[in-house]
């Protein structure tokens, strides 16, 4: 319909891509970003379309950029289950409680699952670890932090 | 202040919060709805629609009607899952801010389905692998390159597991002289007959 070759329209269509992804990774101001394309000599209506596009797209491009980043796997959901072990072949009459714990996680659209089983007194102190590193965010250093990046 | 169905916990906000949706709703049509949740719970297909229908007088928005039903399903499994009687829950119920005759239809649901909700939830406890069947077959070795005459009996066995979620199933093979097995047989009605006495 535009009447011009395949690769012109390929050309094209890359060009405007690396164009709006470069400023929007940027997050360049309407000002540098008249000034980049003023350069390649396009008409003003044009530019001005540009900058509209620009400004209209580049908070979702940056969504979308971000996600883009290398990610660990993010905790999904928790099963537990706590059993008592009363005997095994070796040894009866035994009272042995054991928590089993199958941990699902995400990692880009992948789910996997990990299965872990302790007893009643490292989950204790697992869960002991865990409140302590959660209160840390309370402490002055992690406040300063916080409140700069505010 | 602590609810036995939140298992003597607080009650969560967003529960508190939907407590008064729920009062919008008339108690005949909420006992209905009820029942829609329920259904779900035990693993049948819910009716979307008849729900929307149901909450159609109260004028709810669509984010409600979901609220509801999830706020619903929390009630319900949750006092399942404490094995809470259905008094006990009408009562703390009612200590949220929810009208009687609405606790009590809601209670009056939760005590038929009470005993089927609690196997649903054991049967989806926790489980890391299940044994689905036992295949086998008893050889008898004639002979062998190491042997001329063996004349040996053997047994195979085929252990067909079945794994959590993905519904994988996996085959183990084991074969065994009959020395062995008499020994495996032995051990495990050992510890068959301790299953019995704890039952």
């Amino acid at each position: 319909k535009l009447n011009i070759g395949v690769d012109a329209v390929q050309h094209g269509v890359e060009g405007l891509t690396y164009l709006l992804t470069e400023s929007s990774k940027l997050m360049i101001s309407d000002i540098d970003f008249q000034d980049s394309i003023h350069v390649l000599g396009f008409s003003d209506e044009l530019n001005k379309l540009l900058l509209q596009l620009y400004l209209d797209n580049r908070k979702e491009i940056r969504n979308i950029l971000g996600e883009l980043a290398p990610k660990l796997p993010s905790y999904h959901s928790l099963e537990w289950r706590l059993d008592v072990q009363l005997a095994s072949r070796s040894l009866r009459q035994q009272i042995k409680p054991a928590v089993t714990i199958k941990l699902h996680l995400n990692q880009n659209e992948h789910q996997t699952a990990q299965v872990l089983q302790t007893d009643p007194s490292t989950l204790l102190h697992l869960i002991q670890q865990l409140e302590q590193a959660l209160g840390e965010m309370k402490t002055n250093h992690c406040r300063r932090i916080v409140r700069n990046m505010k | 202040q602590r609810f036995r169905f939140c298992g003597d916990l607080d009650c969560p906000d967003w529960v508190l919060a939907e407590i008064s949706t729920l009062a919008k709703i008339s108690s005949v049509k909420l006992k209905l709805i009820c029942a829609q949740v329920l259904r779900d719970l035990l693993g049948e297909a819910i009716e979307y629609e008849k729900i929307l229908k149901l909450t159609s007088d109260a004028k709810l928005e669509s984010g409600d009607v979901k609220a509801t039903i999830a706020v619903l399903g929390f009630i319900l499994s949750s006092a399942a899952k404490h094995n809470v009687d259905s008094e006990s829950l009408s009562s703390e119920l009612q200590q949220l801010g929810l009208p009687k005759e609405h606790a009590s239809g809601l209670c009056r649901s939760y005590e038929e389905k009470q005993s089927s909700l609690q196997d649903s939830l054991r049967a989806c406890s926790l489980r890391l692998s299940q044994l689905g069947s036992v295949r086998w077959r008893v050889d008898y070795t004639l002979s062998s390159s190491e042997l001329r005459e063996v004349n040996e009996p053997l047994v195979h066995l085929t252990f067909n597991l079945r794994d959590g979620e993905p519904g994988r199933t996996a085959a183990v093979p084991v074969a065994l002289s009959a020395d062995k097995f008499r020994v495996l047989l032995a051990e495990l009605k050992q510890a068959q007959a301790l299953m019995n006495t704890l039952l």
